[in-house]
Formats: structure tokens, C-alpha cells, sequence
């Protein structure tokens, strides 16, 4: 079992290093397409979850709402990995 | 001739109709037509002398195609820039393809405001880049053998050909709007060149996710997609009930559909995915519009007035592809390598293998060239290993696609160390600092030796694994 405290906490650390420029003060809470999360921003991070957790998160899955914020993702994502 | 007379040209036909959706904003072409012709009096102020090399670094947007036809009228030669490129790639573009500037969103180094969100950054260059007395518009990266990247340059006239050509098999008009997510930076002129051209509606689709692209094809009652199949697996295992029953094309490029997507598409929306052959030193060469369910791993039959012959064909007809048609690029910019000398008795080879079936429908059985298809991205493996063997615990390196079932292929490297113990924890951070995201490549793998040709000693590459 797979908890999504631990995969926000690997989420929020790619997320900061790889996708958003330091500038962005990227919360668990921040909103991630206002904060210019594209389509290339969820193939990097689908990648990351696949290479950290071993499964890939179908994209039909990722919804507005699981892109509402980091939280929000590592909750989908918990959901799907322990499946 | 000029591409931005075409566009004039469609302006004055149809002034009112709507060239381009960006969020919540429409477009005409009448306005589009002004937006271009007062940017261009602005880059004119600038002198730049003609035929100079200008960098375009924006992410999709009006400003993207209206900065591009902008230089256009000037006469100068419009170089996609990715925006994600760190600025020591920046630097390393701009020397290369000898820029006198690259036109961004955001500031670059020595950027001043040229208009509201365009910056301009000016670079000395001590001669003009020699254009050989083409009518240049465009140069497009691509990898090399001798360097890590050179340019595919293309005339006006031959952008006219090739978008004249494509058109054959898209049979784009005005009646059409496209709901466009590809990346400009990659994909401009057999698309939105065309599109302009003929007078179509294009709808910017920024989404990440496929609920409000479908809703987008709705509300704007999209009939052309044209995407990668990373895109329409997106769309295919969507859940809810929206239908896309206006569209009448919906073409996959950039790289070999995944049987599963073009399966799942077809039962979630009634409508078949159209694979398509497109080379950067050709345009569109193939698109499968005559079998597309029954035959969805063919790019289908050569468009009018292209001819694909498969060189030294094994038992079972298996060739590198060898390709003739209109809109082949004029040369190669860096270094300056002129058409004739590209093409092998006046066919261009491809480096993919391939077959024709019996009837006719040519089917691309792995690929020679070493081009990785990220998610609609193209990725040259050369330019990933001139900065990975950079690193000083890096030997040499391989960089190579791998057959992902949902991105098409995905960036992996094989590294040999300089020595057993050199360390490469940093390397992810050096990547980083080096290479746009989306290029770094997902795994390192070590190896104690890359393989290599046994005559000649070049690096042997292989089709995506």
C-alpha cells in the first residue's frame, strides 16, 4: 500500500526540480495548469510516477480535478498504484 | 514570392472570418492581417539586413504566427527556438544557426520590449549569415552526422510547394476548423502555413486534459485534428459520453501508432485515425486515408506527385525508403550543404526501412534515422550526447528511443563511464542545466562499451527498442 502523503512529497519534489521554475512557490495546494503545468508537464510527470512506482497512470485518469493541485494528483495517483 | 502575400491574400477574401481562437479571444483574418503588418513595421525599424536569421522562442500563440509572418515580410528567415531551451542551448543555437536575434515572450539576456509581451535580443555577429542567394524563410533543426545540429532550410517557394502538396491529401478549405495542441516550435508549415492558406479557423487548445478538448471540438465544431498519439490516447480513454461527431480528419504524426490507440479511438468515437508520413527534409510524404482500420500500422499511399521507392529490396521486399516530390528541402544550413548534394540521383533517403504491400500501402518497418518522438516533441540523439559526453565522469554516450505504449518512444541513454568509480550523482542537475526538459533522458543506462560500426567505427544505431 502506497500512501499519498508519500507520493505527494515525491510529486512535490519532481514537480519543483523538473517542471516548475524556482520562482514558482508551488504549494501542495497550488492550482497546477494556472501555474503553467502544459501537456509536456504531464508526460514528464507520468514518466516520473511509472520510473518511481512502477505503473503508469493511464491518461484518462488525469481529469481537471486531479490536476487541481499536487495533492489532488498524489491522491489519484495513490488510487490507481494501489489498484 | 512572399508566404505573407498568401496570407494577404486569404485576408482579402474572407476578411471577417475568424483565422484564430486563443483562449477567449477570435481573430480575423482582417485583424490578423493588420497584427502582422504593424509588427513587421516594428522588426522593420530594427534593420535588420535581409535574409538575416531571426530566433522565434514563444509557446503557441497568435503572437507565435504573427511574429513568423511578420519576419516573413521583412525577408528575414524565421528559426524556431523550443522555449524550454536553457540558455546555454540558447547560446549554442544562436552561434550555429548564426542569428542576429531571437523575438521571446519572456526577456532574454539583453531583451528590450519590442511590443506588449515580445522582447527583442540583439547578438553581433561579425558577417551576415550567407544565405547562398536563396529565397530563404526557414530553418528548422535537425540532427547531424559531423555536428550535433544542423538546420533544414527552406525557401518561400518551396514552403508553397510542400503546402500545395500536402493539401492533396488533407483537402483543407475554408469551411475547416482545426483544433490545434502540437507544439508551433515543431509544427508549422504543412499545418498552420496550409491552414492561413486556405483560409481555415484554427482553435488553440492550451488543455492538458482531454474533457475540455473535447469540449473545445464541440463549441468550435472542430473538423480537423492533428495530433500525436499521445493526444488521441488522451482522447480515446476519456470516460464520459462527448461525442466529436464534426470531425472529418483526425491524423496521428510524429512517430508509429500504437495498435491500442488507434483501436480505442475508433470504438470510443466512430471515427478512424488517419497515420501520416511526414519527413522534415520532405513535408508530408504519406497519409493513410484510403484503409486506415484495417491497415492503422500503414502510413497508407504515397500523396500526388510524391514517388517512395525502396532501395535494394530483400526477399521479402524490405528497403530503405528513398522518397521524390514537391517541397524537398533547399539544403541543409549548418553546415551549408546545398540540395544536390543530399539528394542521391535526385531521390532523398530516408534511413527508414520500409515495404509496399500488394497493394500498394507502404508500411515503415523500423526506423535507420535516429529521431525520437516524444509525445509530439522531436528529439535528435546527437544533440543529447554532445552535452552528456561533456560531463567528466562521461566516456561517451548513446541516446536512443524506447517503445513507450502510451508516449510512442521515450528518451533513454547508454553511458560508459571515463572510469569505474567516476561518479555521476549530479547528472540529472547537469542535464538539467544543459538540455530543455522534455530532452533529458528518462533512464541512464551504464554499459562498459557503446557498439560501433566494425569498418568505419561510427556509433551503431539502432530503431527505437
Amino acid at each position: 500500500m502506497i500512501q499519498a502523503s508519500d507520493i505527494e512529497t515525491e510529486l512535490l519534489a519532481f514537480l519543483r526540480r523538473e517542471i516548475f521554475s524556482p520562482d514558482t512557490n508551488l504549494t501542495p495546494e497550488t492550482d497546477l495548469v494556472g501555474a503553467g503545468f502544459d501537456s509536456m508537464s504531464l508526460v514528464k510527470t507520468l514518466l516520473h510516477i511509472e520510473q518511481k512506482f512502477g505503473k503508469w497512470i493511464p491518461e484518462g485518469e488525469i481529469t481537471g480535478d486531479a490536476l487541481a493541485s499536487t495533492r489532488a494528483l498524489a491522491a489519484t495517483a495513490a488510487r490507481i498504484l494501489n489498484e | 514570392m512572399n508566404l505573407a502575400e498568401l496570407l494577404e491574400h486569404s485576408a482579402r477574401r474572407a476578411p471577417q472570418k475568424i483565422a484564430f481562437v486563443e483562449d477567449t479571444m477570435e481573430i480575423s483574418y482582417a485583424a490578423l492581417a493588420e497584427k502582422i503588418s504593424s509588427l513587421a513595421e516594428k522588426i522593420s525599424s530594427l534593420q535588420f539586413a535581409a535574409g538575416a536569421r531571426v530566433g522565434l522562442c514563444f509557446p503557441n500563440s497568435v503572437n507565435y504566427v504573427a511574429l513568423t509572418y511578420a519576419l516573413w515580410k521583412n525577408n528575414l528567415v524565421v528559426v524556431p527556438v523550443p522555449t524550454e531551451c536553457p540558455p546555454e542551448e540558447l547560446h549554442e543555437i544562436t552561434a550555429t544557426m548564426e542569428l542576429s536575434a531571437i523575438l521571446s515572450q519572456k526577456p532574454l539576456a539583453n531583451g528590450e520590449p519590442l511590443a506588449p509581451e515580445i522582447f527583442v535580443s540583439r547578438f553581433q555577429i561579425a558577417t551576415n549569415a550567407n544565405n547562398h542567394g536563396l529565397n530563404l524563410a526557414f530553418i528548422r533543426f535537425t540532427s547531424g552526422t559531423t555536428n550535433a545540429r544542423k538546420g533544414v532550410a527552406l525557401t518561400h517557394e518551396t514552403i508553397r510547394d510542400r503546402v500545395l502538396a500536402a493539401n492533396s491529401a488533407f483537402q483543407i478549405s475554408e469551411a475547416d476548423t482545426v483544433i490545434w495542441c502540437l507544439p508551433m516550435a515543431h509544427h508549422f508549415l504543412i499545418t498552420i502555413v496550409l491552414y492561413l492558406n486556405v483560409g481555415a479557423t484554427v482553435v488553440l487548445a492550451r488543455h492538458v486534459t482531454a474533457k475540455p478538448f473535447l469540449e473545445a471540438v464541440n463549441r468550435w465544431r472542430g473538423t480537423v485534428l492533428y495530433a500525436a498519439p499521445f493526444h488521441f490516447s488522451l482522447l480515446a480513454r476519456d470516460h464520459s459520453a462527448a461525442q466529436i461527431e464534426s470531425v472529418r480528419l483526425a491524423v496521428s504524426t510524429t512517430c508509429a501508432l500504437p495498435p491500442d490507440v488507434a483501436t480505442q479511438f475508433h470504438q470510443r468515437f466512430g471515427k478512424p485515425l488517419l497515420p501520416a508520413l511526414g519527413i522534415i527534409e520532405l513535408g508530408l510524404v504519406a497519409l493513410n486515408a484510403a484503409d486506415p482500420l484495417a491497415r492503422w500500422n500503414s502510413v497508407g499511399k504515397p500523396i500526388t506527385d510524391f514517388a517512395v521507392k525502396i532501395l535494394s529490396p530483400d526477399e521479402h521486399g524490405v528497403g530503405e525508403v528513398a522518397v521524390r516530390g514537391p517541397g524537398i528541402c533547399d539544403a541543409y544550413a549548418a553546415p551549408w550543404q546545398p540540395r544536390e548534394t543530399i539528394l542521391r540521383d535526385g531521390w532523398f533517403v530516408t534511413g527508414d526501412l520500409g515495404r509496399f504491400d500488394a497493394d500498394g500501402f507502404l508500411f515503415l518497418l523500423s526506423r535507420k534515422t535516429a529521431v525520437i518522438n516524444l509525445a509530439g516533441r522531436k528529439v535528435f540523439p546527437e544533440e543529447i550526447e554532445a552535452v552528456l559526453d561533456q560531463h567528466p565522469s562521461i566516456k561517451e554516450s548513446r541516446v536512443f528511443g524506447r517503445v513507450h505504449p502510451h508516449l510512442g518512444e521515450v528518451v533513454e541513454a547508454e553511458i560508459v563511464l571515463s572510469a569505474p568509480d567516476a561518479g555521476i550523482e549530479n547528472l540529472s542537475h547537469f542535464c538539467r542545466e544543459h538540455l530543455a526538459a522534455y530532452k533529458i533522458p528518462t533512464r541512464f543506462h551504464t554499459v562498459p562499451a557503446l557498439p560501433r560500426t566494425p569498418v568505419t567505427g561510427k556509433l551503431l544505431r539502432t530503431a527505437a527498442v
